[in-house]
């Protein structure tokens, strides 16, 4: 007896391996990053105002008490807006230019894009503060010889520690950035945004600091900002609101909690 | 193969595509024809996952795009030649796209080869013109190699040679055995490209038929005339199944005879002809016939 076969439908294929998985997404997040000359730019920009104010404010501050490292970790106040807006554009940039339609067509699995991003993202934004901030600690060395000052290596809570948790808050702020890239789509909406929640709410938070006993809530709930929570995670101390492990858990809600409604809204919304 | 069955897409209270079902069979170009606004994109689209069907289903051989493991080397997408950031180069561009599927930069030179983009590919793509914006997009379709096509407007800005040389590849694609559906305005272009069209208004599909049906169901073969004496020819031919139209004084387009059999007449009575012109009907006669009438729908079986 024999058996026909239909024919096959489509043309026979070679498995030739080239098929999608994350770590080739990763690939190719980094690879959209690095060929952008806006990237390279604002990490330039960020490592520039790092180095610059650190070594102004090491200048500056000549006091017994003062620790260096305290200098190298200041500018974090003005390049976390940096982050942010990288954060930010890394996705607008997609959506004004429909760059997105490419990515999402490469890689239909949505949750997997954003993963890819916001992984790519938060890595180079670690790894290039972590060098900027080495840069600054050398340059704040150098200046605060002179009075017989040092940045103690000896003890990482006054040394290495502050620096590594500064990077990694740095990845958060591009993280928010990110995700706010996603929910609000618009170059200017999400920046407003980051600006907003790093920047914005802080100062206005700050005013109820004169207001009555009835809007003390506004204060202690301000110690839950990103940066708020930064400060306190970067150099722990007694009078600050949050200790560190509550530090490190609020900014592991904004960022689980950002990259959980940017993928609600990434995965419903049509492209 | 790509399958539509039911799909329907309403932006508000605006139903943009109202239950489409087709099929694009492999081993053709499948032409994708419709005014504007008749939802053609909107449904490429969703064939391709970026929009999400109010309700039905679109497949890529016989799966939906969102479940491909491969999707680059299974379709290759060419919405609009703007999905391309403009501050990267061409090349890296299609490095990027390239890198998801570990498809390596020897295939990115040989799409950049392939579309003819080699001179401007180290430049930034924000600075292309819409030709050669349009050959990156489908540098970037032809990336992984894939069996069906999906192409909007591909011929879009392109130079003559341009034109041309998409309607080569998509021929010889179709050749091969891959499915190729494609969109275009250029109806002079569309009949030399499809074997197979798809008219689409106002969200619905109008007509699904191989080209030459269409064209034959939709458009009448009509006999140019030129004549001193009109009234005389026009008494000649006269029939229940013939229509005269005289748009000029001394000129007849005569539907419903062949021009032999109007010579033939005009001789048996002495008349002179000094034109007598066959005109068969185009693709673009067939398809204004199909869309012409925007206030209501025609729909008329083919086959």
């Amino acid at each position: 007896m024999t058996t026909t076969q239909a024919p096959a439908a489509t043309r026979p294929r070679v498995d030739t391996g080239r098929k999608l998985t994350f770590v080739r997404a990763l690939r190719g997040e980094w690879i959209k990053l690095a060929t952008l000359r806006s990237t390279w730019w604002s990490i330039g920009i960020a490592a520039a105002l790092t180095v610059g104010i650190a070594v102004l404010i090491a200048q500056a501050v000549d006091m017994p008490d003062f620790e260096p490292i305290q200098a190298v970790i200041m500018p974090i106040q003005f390049t976390m807006l940096l982050a942010g807006i990288i954060g930010a554009i890394s996705v607008t940039g997609e959506y004004s230019t429909g760059m997105i339609r490419s990515t999402l067509t490469a890689n239909p699995v949505r949750g997997s894009v954003l993963a890819a991003k916001s992984t790519v993202l938060a890595v180079f934004m670690f790894l290039s503060s972590l060098a900027t901030f080495a840069i600054a600690a050398l340059a704040v060395t150098l200046i605060v010889a002179p009075r017989d000052q040092s940045i103690d290596w000896s003890d990482p809570s006054a040394s290495v520690l502050p620096i590594i948790v500064a990077s990694l808050a740095m990845a958060v702020f591009a993280l928010i950035g990110v995700s706010f890239g996603f929910i609000l789509r618009s170059g200017a909406g999400a920046i407003a945004a980051t600006v907003g929640v790093l920047f914005v709410l802080p100062i206005v938070a700050s005013f109820f600091s004169f207001a009555g006993e009835s809007w003390a809530w506004v204060l202690e709930a301000s110690a839950y900002l990103p940066v708020a929570a930064a400060q306190a995670a970067i150099m722990p101390s007694e009078t600050a609101a949050l200790d560190a492990p509550a530090a490190f858990l609020t900014l592991g809600c904004w960022v689980a909690g950002g990259a959980l409604v940017a993928w609600g809204v990434l995965r419903t919304r049509d492209a | 193969m790509i399958t539509a069955e039911g799909l329907t897409k309403r932006f508000g209270d605006k139903t943009a595509v109202d239950d489409v079902s087709f099929t694009v069979q492999p081993g053709s170009v499948t032409g994708f024809l419709g005014p504007n606004g008749a939802g053609k994109s909107t449904t490429m689209r969703m064939i391709v996952g970026l929009d999400r069907p109010t309700s039905g289903r679109a497949a890529v051989a016989g799966r939906e795009y969102r479940k491909l493991r491969a999707p680059l080397t299974e379709v290759g997408v060419l919405l609009d030649a703007k999905a391309v950031h403009t501050g990267r180069s061409a090349r890296n561009h299609l490095r990027a796209m390239a890198a998801t599927h570990g498809i390596p930069s020897s295939r990115v030179d040989e799409v950049i080869d392939l579309a003819g983009i080699g001179s401007v590919a180290r430049k930034r793509a924000g600075g292309f013109s819409l030709g050669m914006g349009q050959r990156l997009g489908i540098a970037s379709a032809l990336l992984g190699d894939p069996h069906t096509l999906i192409l909007d407007e591909p011929v879009n800005g392109l130079d003559p040679e341009g034109v041309r040389w998409v309607r080569q590849f998509v021929r010889h694609a179709a050749s091969e055995g891959r499915t190729v559906l494609l969109s275009s305005h250029l109806m002079s272009e569309m009949a030399q490209t499809a074997d197979h069209v798809i008219v689409m208004g106002r969200g619905r599909v109008l007509a699904d038929a191989p080209l030459a049906e269409l064209v034959r169901a939709w458009t009448r073969n009509t006999v140019r005339v030129r004549t001193p004496r009109p009234a005389d020819l026009a008494a000649a031919v006269g029939g229940p199944d013939v229509e005269i139209v005289s748009s000029a004084p001394d000129l007849l387009d005569i539907v419903g005879l062949p021009a032999a059999r109007i010579g033939d007449l005009a001789a048996g009575r002495g008349i002179p002809l000094h034109e007598l012109t066959p005109t068969t009907g185009s693709l673009e006669d067939a398809y204004l016939a199909l869309t012409g009438d925007s206030v209501e729908y025609r729909t008329k079986e083919i086959s």
